[in-house]
């Protein structure tokens, strides 16, 4: 009775601490210098399991209403995740959205999501696109219903949260696991930050520039402020799109929008919440000629960018280093085509 | 034989726990004239000229605590749940307590407070696909109320009041204090009938996003649950 006893309580141990090793969280880097996460990763503590999940969930239309669109239809790597070459995001049927799809990289720093900070937490931020009629057009319950009843996804969840009945929970956690693993801090801008490259003569004067004009808002080293800024962009008639003020409802916030990083931007155009200029001449020019007053106007570009032509190429050089070339190849975040490529997205209940 | 031992102490240290636990039971009524409405196949009337239907009651009960006089004597920990009429088990909420304590008065909260809010994807009665969740901005609804009515000229004649909001100052999650007794059976009464009474359903028939109104609306329905009448 008593070997039996000992026997029973040795092999859960066995078992217990096997577990545990297998299920030892990854540790989430933060490179030097940057600030502390938002994230709580308490909450979700990075697994490998559970960010191989999140990638597959990514790359697979079966989260769209009619499985023909996922979120890398609008979030391609080679583009530092964003749509590149639409100025307004796509969905299902070819519906056109009413926003620019921003790049996502280092969300683990983001207080807020969407243009107009419509989201307060990663894990509730794909809820959006996936709900939208004019993206996804689906309803978090009946992918949970999908994923159920297909034969791939049930185990997978098992395997990473050691329960294979699926939930709303777990799917937003597990897309939340991936996006969290996008981080680019490995761009010529950063490589000179740790002494492993420098700058060159008109990319350090565009440095400079920048530090003057843009840094405020679009502040080092996340290359935003994380703030709702209003731009002075002239407002488009056929979107009509007031902002944060929609979220707030108060007038302060009328015109103000998400100040996006400016990471990878050589990848990123078209630029703006509504994708409206094709390249980032467009953007500065607007900056130096373009300004529309507005009561909610940020303060600094009141008083107006006054910059050179040549001025302008040097920022321009300076932008172009914050491309981080291994980012947008890391193979860890590409298509998992080893395991996607009969997709479950063609199941039609 | 020592473990046996244990394991005898832990089973009867449990049991002894047990024996000195009471349940609590509060049963939520969403009601119309004081009569349990009926989702989808009960036509009511306010007044002879009216006709409504209900198809949807679902509403978040949360942060329940029970008061003696005016001192905290138990607070539920994870204290969220998600009661929905067309699941009649729902409408139920069993709460263990210490056979000693004693109170008169339940706290409780419509809704979801605002650190909850952004407190990213939960599980449970919390999960997204639970359907109480906005999706086009964060944040619990925390009240739903859908039917029908001849008073709405809408598609359908519908009527849709989806109560929410975390966001300072429209925050829409409300407290509810009601006086108990001392009881082991609290029943208490969600008088739809009122609320409809105290609103014009032929003009105010939809609300689905938060703000100044949807406080106003979740406030009206905060005052008028009351604890029912045998």
């Amino acid at each position: 009775m008593k070997k039996i006893a000992v026997i029973c309580l040795l092999v859960a141990a066995i078992a217990f601490m096997s577990f545990r090793a297998r299920k030892t969280s990854l540790h989430f880097n933060v490179p030097v210098g940057w600030p502390k996460p938002v994230y709580d990763f308490r909450k979700n503590p990075l697994d490998k399991d559970k960010i191989a999940l999140g990638r597959m969930l990514f790359y697979d239309p079966v989260l769209s209403k009619d499985s023909t669109i996922s979120c890398n239809s609008c979030h391609a790597q080679f583009s530092a995740f964003t749509h590149v070459d639409h100025s307004l995001s796509h969905g299902i049927n070819g519906r056109i959205g009413n926003r620019n799809s921003p790049v996502l990289v280092n969300l683990a720093w983001g207080n807020s999501f969407m243009w107009d900070g419509a989201v307060n937490h990663l894990d509730v931020q794909a809820l959006a696109p996936m709900s939208n009629p004019l993206e996804m057009d689906e309803d978090i319950a009946h992918v949970v219903y999908k994923l159920q009843v297909g034969n791939r996804y049930p185990q997978l969840f098992y395997i990473a949260f050691a329960d294979s009945t699926i939930t709303g929970e777990h799917i937003l956690k597990a897309l939340s696991q991936f996006m969290l693993t996008l981080v680019s801090a490995d761009s010529k801008y950063d490589k000179v930050k740790r002494g492993e490259a420098s700058f060159t003569d008109a990319e350090a004067k565009g440095y400079t520039l920048f530090q003057k004009n843009c840094s405020s808002c679009h502040t080092e080293p996340l290359f935003t402020n994380g703030e709702y800024e209003n731009n002075g962009l002239m407002v488009d008639e056929t979107l009509n799109d007031i902002g944060r003020m929609k979220i707030t409802h108060h007038p302060v916030d009328s015109l103000k929008f998400k100040v996006p990083t400016l990471r990878n931007i050589q990848y990123s155009a078209p630029y703006m919440h509504d994708g409206r200029f094709k390249t980032l001449s467009q953007v500065l020019n607007n900056y130096i000629m373009g300004i529309q007053q507005s009561p909610t106007l940020n303060p600094i570009l009141k008083k107006g960018i006054y910059i050179t032509t040549e001025q302008k190429a040097e920022l321009i050089a300076f932008l172009y280093t914050l491309s981080d070339t291994a980012f947008i190849h890391d193979p860890a975040f590409s298509y998992p085509k080893d395991k996607l490529l009969l997709s479950e997205g063609k199941y039609n209940p | 034989m020592k473990i046996a031992v244990f394991i005898i102490c832990i089973l009867s240290s449990q049991l002894s726990v047990a024996q000195n636990k009471k349940s609590i039971v509060i049963h939520f009524y969403p009601s119309f004239h004081h009569q349990n409405i009926q989702l989808e196949n009960t036509w009511y009337h306010l007044s002879a000229n009216d006709s409504i239907l209900f198809e949807t009651f679902k509403c978040y009960i949360s942060n329940i605590s029970f008061y003696q006089n005016d001192s905290l004597v138990f607070k539920e920990k994870n204290s969220y749940h998600l009661l929905d009429a067309s699941e009649v088990s729902t409408l139920q909420i069993t709460i263990p307590l210490n056979a000693s304590i004693a109170f008169n008065s339940l706290h409780f909260n419509i809704g979801i407070d605002s650190a909850t809010n952004t407190a990213g994807a939960l599980g449970g009665d919390m999960d997204p696909a639970k359907g109480m969740y906005w999706t086009w901005q964060s944040g619990y609804i925390n009240l739903k109320l859908e039917g029908k009515s001849n008073l709405c000229t809408t598609h359908k004649h519908e009527f849709n009041f989806h109560l929410g909001g975390y966001m300072f100052p429209y925050c829409a999650c409300q407290q509810v204090v009601l006086n108990t007794g001392e009881t082991d059976d609290i029943a208490i009464e969600f008088p739809v009938d009122k609320f409809l009474e105290k609103i014009d359903l032929s003009k105010q028939n939809s609300m689905m996003i938060p703000g100044k109104e949807a406080l106003e609306l979740s406030k009206t329905i905060a005052g008028l649950v009351i604890i029912q009448k045998h």
